[in-house]
């Protein structure tokens, strides 16, 4: 299966449910997907600047391809990760770096994608393409 | 939510839409009031029928939008009973207008400025940029245990303060603070008084003339005006004090390569085209709230305050801030212990509720308050008690679901 057509399933799994309640209910599924920092690893290094929530997050090059580990108290935000994770995890920095937070919109789990201080999905979206560009 | 139970909310053209599938319930007015049609129809009619701009030409149109950008400045000093009515971006421009203006050319290093612990960012930051520019002295009046100014620590910690800068109704717990008690301690030490009353003009017939207190900042997005403009009240001997701290058009007198006079009246500290059109609609806003019973709302949306505040803490694991004493303002700010306050906001929304998260622009309060953020739903003229069931059972069931 190519990169784009899991994120295209993830995509049709998310809008392909009408209540907005329960999209949210399967975003913080997604929470378990996530590779998760201890505690202890959480740092202003890798804390997520700008997000509501404690958030943290990391992008590790692993034999060349892109690997995330994160965690947040939020469970949307951790399950926002979580889709981040599914999407990102295991593939060529060259997808990530093409990827754009559209999806998010396309799934129905978010109304927004201007970087503000309420955003914490772009702000991580964005810190995960910065850190691919320096680490590969 | 049928109209005719609530005739008011038929001005509100945006109370009918739909969020998530739900009929909106918009309990985030301490952030900003919705706007009636009225407000709305004055700024479309001013744009399609005679916008200009003011003061400069004397052209039929230009002499009719002088006129109503200039009738929204009667209109506000005539409310607010003020001679001085600077127009502002809103709250923070004019607070910022105050440190320039004001603050700059008038205390010196050594002085200090009293703030509370209270204060929204808007009311500390301006003064930081101060403090850094001219070596002014801050300092703080602590939030006591039970959420109130500590009153003792404020009248021990006024030893060469110049200014006193306090927000006269929190934006996250509701609470008013004791003006009256303040201002005369104030006054006692000879300090001008500043007044953040972003959140109280919304509920309070705020009477500057009577206050005895040099600044007043507000913004009409908070009393069912537009966004993007606001005011400084400033009392006549202060006006007097205070050197203009943008220059450009409008303001000046007359302008020669050699230097400039300024106007004498508030035009000097409204350099650049102003917001007409905003002014427009503050004015059209004020028009429609002075029809309204404010002090009997206040106590409608207060009771509403105190019974959501009641209910919320008979849900395990929730904790419910401020008191919602009489004169508070009907603000509930909560947190739960299982459900993140993001989580809350989110879920909330998915049921068409929108309430505000995160820190309100109060960090070093939150710290106080010993929490990142809370939850807050702020009620106004046009919600139910309806629509707070709605939000009430809403949260029982988000908290069973996912706690």
């Amino acid at each position: 299966m190519s990169d784009t057509s899991s994120l295209q399933e993830l995509i049709e799994e998310f809008s392909e449910i009408d209540d907005a309640m329960e999209r949210l209910e399967l975003l913080m599924d997604f929470a378990d997907e996530v590779d998760e920092l201890t505690l202890d690893e959480w740092s202003d290094e890798n804390l997520v600047r700008g997000c509501q929530s404690q958030a943290h997050i990391v992008v590790e090059n692993r034999d060349g391809l892109v690997y995330t580990r994160a965690a947040a108290d939020a469970k949307i935000v951790q399950g926002l990760m979580g889709v981040l994770s599914v999407v990102m995890n295991g593939k060529s920095p060259s997808f990530v770096l093409s990827l754009t937070p559209q999806f998010a919109i396309d799934m129905g789990i978010l109304n927004s994608l201007t970087p503000s201080r309420s955003n914490g999905f772009r702000t991580m979206f964005d810190m995960i393409q910065s850190e691919v560009k320096e680490k590969f | 939510m049928p109209g005719d139970l609530m005739p008011i909310r038929d001005d509100f053209p945006i109370l009918q839409r739909e969020v998530n599938g739900r009929s909106l319930i918009y309990f985030d007015n301490a952030a900003t009031t919705q706007k009636p049609k009225v407000v709305i129809d004055a700024m479309t009619d001013y744009y399609q029928s005679m916008n200009a701009n003011v003061h400069r030409a004397v052209h039929t149109l230009a002499g009719e939008s002088t006129e109503a950008y200039e009738s929204c400045r009667s209109n506000l000093r005539e409310w607010f009973s003020a001679e001085k009515v600077i127009f502002t971006s809103g709250t923070t421009e004019a607070i910022n207008l105050a440190a320039h203006a004001w603050g700059k050319h008038n205390l010196n290093r050594g002085d200090v400025i009293l703030l509370t612990e209270m204060e929204h960012h808007s009311d500390i930051v301006p003064w930081q940029m101060l403090s850094r520019e001219i070596g002014v002295e801050l300092r703080y009046v602590p939030v006591a245990e039970d959420h109130t100014l500590d009153m003792e620590l404020l009248k021990a910690s006024m030893e060469d303060v110049k200014l006193v800068c306090f927000v006269h109704t929190s934006n996250v717990l509701g609470a008013r603070n004791p003006v009256e008690e303040i201002v005369g301690i104030s006054k006692k030490h000879g300090a001008k008084v500043l007044i953040d009353a972003a959140q109280a003009v919304p509920h309070d017939r705020i009477d500057f003339a009577s206050m005895n207190i040099d600044f007043l900042a507000c913004s009409a997005h908070k009393m069912c005006g537009p966004t993007g403009i606001g005011c400084l009240l400033v009392s006549p001997e202060t006006f007097l004090e205070m050197e203009p701290f943008m220059g450009g058009g409008d303001m000046i007198e007359t302008v020669t390569l050699e230097g400039s006079t300024y106007q004498k009246n508030e035009h000097k500290f409204e350099a650049g085209t102003p917001k007409i059109a905003e002014a427009v609609g503050w004015d059209a806003a004020i028009n429609w709230l002075s029809k309204i019973d404010l002090q009997s709302e206040h106590e409608r949306l207060l009771e509403m305050a105190r019974y959501t505040a009641n209910r919320l803490r008979s849900i395990p694991g929730m904790t419910v801030f401020g008191q919602h004493a009489d004169g508070d303002s009907a603000v509930v700010s909560f947190i739960h212990d299982k459900v993140h306050p993001e989580d809350m906001a989110r879920l909330l929304d998915a049921r068409g509720i929108a309430l505000r998260t995160g820190h309100h622009c109060a960090q070093p309060l939150m710290e106080k308050l010993g929490v990142s953020g809370t939850l807050r739903a702020s009620f106004y003229l046009y919600n139910t008690q309806e629509e707070v069931e709605t939000m009430l059972s809403t949260i029982e069931n988000i908290v069973e679901r996912f706690s």
